[in-house]
């Protein structure tokens, strides 16, 4: 089963990268896959990976946590704040203390009082959205360099990483321009390309997490406490405490991705999270509540919105609107296989008018970019709907002894 | 430990709720190493008396002792420590755990900082093997039927070294093979020195394995029979339970018109996979019949009734009143005059989160008295509530409570006295007196009589073949879909019936 799945995923980004590759030489756009590119991809990822990760960690304890947006705007806050008087490192610990909170916060309402837990979440958010924007008043008005709605510059910075002993050799190779071969010069060199420490530390929690979570005795306990936490109880699992853990970790994880997003900009600024709480959401549902998909699909949408911010010429809209097209066959021609003619006849058509789009048009609206990582959920929601499997007692209160 | 103590004893246990005493003065004793049945009606006391025994909750008053020693249960884990373990009637396990997992969680093997799967599987086959429970450990639990996840119940308990075991109804969801798969295990692991506490209200079952019978009526204990000195029949022990003679669900006369209600031909409901559930039956009902269709459960009996309620897709001519409603959607056929009961009452009879007095329009809600015209008639719908409430002794605070809030019992008989107000011509029910106790069972019995003497036709499905016998007026046994024998309910016998319905034997017309 393991050999099977590994091949699938070696299928899935083989197939991923021609595509790819097919696109850039289409398009005549080295951009599609230089290192560049995959660095400020990846860069883009981490804050909604986190987001995401931090959305596994409260639902599989079977808590829902649309709060995960308050909880980032909390932690671009205390990142900005502490950022600003004691240095970039401590900005980070803040940001992680303050999404904490706000996910105890949750966890109180939603756990302890029973709360429903959307209506909590949407609390969350929007006690954090005014709290912030309060503080920052408060604190940050007449400070040097602060504004109403911004903090002063955070002080130092997280270091970047470049390899050079691999990274120069294949961005060489990747502007040679050679078909599938430069390609993944490219994605590789980008992996050691102006690499940001804490991309490498959000990494590093990614692995934890499948590890925790799936291979030792709290995780299984963690776990059980979304799948049917009545059983839980019944063999003497605290879930009370499961949940608390796991819903301020939850927070804890998206303040770090808060955190993340008021360092690269070098300030808090109100607003700076834009929605990325509820697309790291979204990347968890894309990726069936699971740390490898929500990985994925959180660079899926970084690497969108890279493309989007340095666009040039409308070239890279272009790129992205075949790319999508490609896809879209793929997986039809997929979906057409496994029986499924109906859906998989759907995508082909989708798929080819984007290719007459891409054919007609040279403009496309640069709003074009910003729609299509929801339209890409939209479709994979619609396609995987079936086989997704969410934690059975995700988003039901749980009281001990109640039974069910 | 002392080897001769009794493996459970207790000692005067009171547990009281806020307006109900579940417990009062409850003594119970067991000898190690053997199959001691509880019995008793719904509501009797049985769960709350289990539930104090395995941590779940606090005595009021009493001691337990387990092996002689005195203990106190603050939680489940400390009963488990003390041996205990609970099947509950309700599985609780994980769908997405698989087998394993749900085995080791709260007592996991681990090597190191990780969980030792390999450990933990071999313990569990060799647990597996010894009381022949056979399980795939890493199947995923929502692939497996009702008898695994049972077995994986049992191993459960005993991967926690659990020496008493206690069986909260555990026939309640069995066919009857599993039931017989059920009783070697137990047998087995009685052999192997392990204390069953079993608690069913299923006389026969509990006559056919229990060593020592206690019964409990109105939450206390009543009395206790040992089965290998005393010999009682299954109505002793009812009537022990229920501290009175029980009433029969004898119907008496004849009251079969002329007119045919209901007339279907060559019903046919289709599978997804395109297997046929219901295999092309033909039957037919007058006024003032009631027909009884017997089987097992799983073998079309659903299906048939959905497909008479339009509720699935199916083949065939449907005939009410000599009306052809193959074609008429669920709405218009209630309104045609057909009440129906169905078997699932928490998926298709009842909002559960909404008050009796909406429950009583649901599936009525276009009819008199729940509607005027356009609008609802919400006090009339109020008004009507309230004497179904009375006629049918629904016992509820008042008609603004939600329905969740009902016991099961009480629920039914809020459905039963819904389905039949508005003089329906045609009754289709599945296990009316399923869950309620035997009072209110007799009362929904008279009911039903009641409206067959005035011309109402009856489809009957019940698992209670005694039910079935004493109400029908005629039976049909459903075997795959189709019908493969008549019985005359004057002169079959439950037991000649039961095997009919398994296909072994024939039963007289």
């Amino acid at each position: 089963m393991n050999i099977l799945k590994q091949r699938r995923m070696f299928m899935i980004a083989f197939s991923a990268i021609t595509i790819l590759s097919i696109t850039r030489t289409f398009t005549d756009n080295s951009d599609l896959t230089s290192a560049d590119t995959i660095s400020q991809a990846l860069g883009f990822a981490v804050p909604i990976g986190l987001a995401g990760l931090a959305g596994i960690w409260s639902e599989r304890a079977g808590v829902v946590n649309i709060g995960l947006e308050g909880m980032m705007v909390l932690g671009t806050f205390g990142a900005g704040w502490a950022g600003w008087q004691w240095g970039a490192w401590a900005g980070v610990l803040a940001g992680v203390l303050f999404g904490a909170l706000g996910g105890l916060l949750l966890a109180v309402a939603a756990i302890t009082f029973g709360v429903d837990q959307i209506i909590a979440g949407t609390a969350v958010n929007l006690l954090a959205v005014g709290l912030t924007k309060f503080l920052a008043i408060v604190l940050f008005t007449n400070a040097p360099g602060g504004g109403q709605a911004q903090s002063p510059p955070i002080k130092g910075s997280i270091p970047n990483i470049t390899v050079e002993a691999i990274a120069n050799p294949l961005i060489t190779l990747h502007d040679k321009g050679i078909f599938f071969i430069s390609d993944v010069a490219g994605l590789v060199a980008g992996l050691f390309y102006q690499l940001s420490l804490l991309s490498v530390i959000t990494f590093g929690l990614f692995a934890g997490t499948s590890y925790i979570l799936w291979k030792t005795r709290f995780g299984l306990r963690l776990r059980s406490a979304g799948e049917n936490p009545w059983a839980a109880d019944s063999l003497g699992v605290n879930v009370v405490k499961y949940k608390y853990l796991a819903v301020t970790f939850s927070g804890l994880l998206a303040g770090l991705g808060g955190a993340y997003l008021s360092i690269a900009s070098t300030i808090y600024r109100n607003g700076n999270t834009a929605g990325r709480g509820f697309i790291g959401l979204a990347t968890m549902i894309f990726g069936n509540w699971r740390p490898g998909g929500t990985g994925a699909g959180a660079i899926m949408f970084g690497y969108i919105d890279t493309l989007r911010l340095i666009d040039t010429g409308n070239k890279n809209v272009r790129g992205l609107i075949l790319l999508g097209a490609l896809v879209l066959f793929v997986i039809g021609a997929y979906l057409m296989r496994t029986g499924k003619r109906s859906t998989g006849t759907a995508f082909a058509i989708l798929g080819s008018v984007m290719i007459g789009a891409f054919l007609a048009a040279k403009n496309f609206p640069p709003e074009v970019a910003q729609v299509a990582p929801y339209i890409t959920t939209l479709l994979v929601l619609a396609t995987a709907s079936q086989n997704l499997r969410p934690p059975a007692a995700d988003g039901v209160p749980f009281r001990k002894g109640e039974g069910h | 430990m002392n080897d001769s103590a009794l493996a459970v004893e207790l000692k005067g246990i009171w547990k009281r709720f806020p307006g109900v005493i579940a417990n009062s003065d409850i003594n119970l004793s067991i000898a190690p190493g053997t199959v001691h049945a509880i019995v008793g009606e719904n509501g009797a006391g049985k769960s709350t008396l289990m539930k104090i025994l395995y941590g779940m909750q606090k005595p009021d008053e009493g001691t337990i002792a387990i092996n002689g020693e005195f203990k106190e249960f603050e939680s489940p884990s400390d009963a488990i420590d003390a041996g205990i373990g609970m099947v509950h009637q309700h599985f609780m396990l994980a769908d997405n755990f698989t087998v394993l997992e749900n085995i080791i969680l709260g007592s996991e093997p681990r090597k190191g900082a990780k969980l030792d799967f390999d450990t933990a599987r071999n313990q569990i086959n060799s647990i597996a093997a010894e009381n022949g429970l056979a399980v795939d450990a890493d199947a995923l639990v929502a692939d497996l039927g009702v008898g695994d996840r049972q077995r994986i119940e049992i191993l459960k308990v005993l991967y926690r070294g659990a020496r008493i075991l206690i069986l909260d109804e555990p026939t309640a969801v069995l066919v009857p093979h599993e039931v017989d798969e059920l009783f070697n295990t137990l047998r087995d692991l009685k052999r192997e020195g392990i204390t069953i506490m079993f608690i069913s209200h299923k006389l026969d079952e509990v006559l056919a394995i229990a060593d020592e019978i206690t019964v409990i009526r109105q939450g206390t204990t009543v009395g206790s029979v040992d089965t290998k000195k005393q010999n009682i029949s299954a109505l002793e022990l009812a009537e022990m339970m229920v501290g009175s003679e029980l009433p029969t669900p004898e119907t008496r006369g004849n009251t079969i018109r002329e007119e045919v209600v209901l007339d279907v031909t060559n019903l046919s409901v289709h599978a997804a996979g395109g297997k046929a559930i219901v295999d092309d039956i033909s039957f037919s009902i007058r006024s003032g019949e009631i027909l009884g269709i017997a089987g097992v459960e799983g073998n079309g009996q659903a299906e048939i009734l959905d497909a008479l309620m339009g509720l699935v897709e199916n083949t065939g001519v449907v005939h009410f009143k000599g009306e052809d409603i193959s074609n008429q959607s669920t709405r218009s056929r209630r309104e045609l005059g057909i009440g129906f009961i169905p078997e699932d009452r928490h998926r298709q009879a009842l909002m559960l989160e909404a008050p009796l007095w909406e429950n009583r329009m649901l599936g009525h809600q276009t009819m008199a008295p729940n509607s005027k015209g356009f609008l609802l008639n919400i006090s009339g719908a109020k008004e009507d509530t309230q004497r179904i409430v009375r006629e049918y002794d629904v016992r509820t605070p008042s008609i603004d409570v939600l329905a969740s809030a009902l016991s099961g019992g009480n629920q039914q008989k809020l459905i039963v006295g819904r389905e039949m107000s508005g003089s329906p011509r045609l009754l289709i029910a599945a296990h009316p007196t399923r869950g309620v106790d035997v009072g209110a069972q007799a009362a929904i019995w008279d009911h039903l009589r009641n409206a067959r003497e005035a011309g109402l036709a009856v489809l009957l499905i019940s698992a209670d073949l005694d039910e079935l016998i004493g109400l029908s007026d005629t039976i049909k046994v459903l075997l795959r879909g189709q019908f493969v024998a008549d019985a005359n309910p004057a002169t079959v016998t439950p037991q000649e019936l039961g095997t009919a319905m398994t296909g072994a034997g024939k039963v007289s017309a």
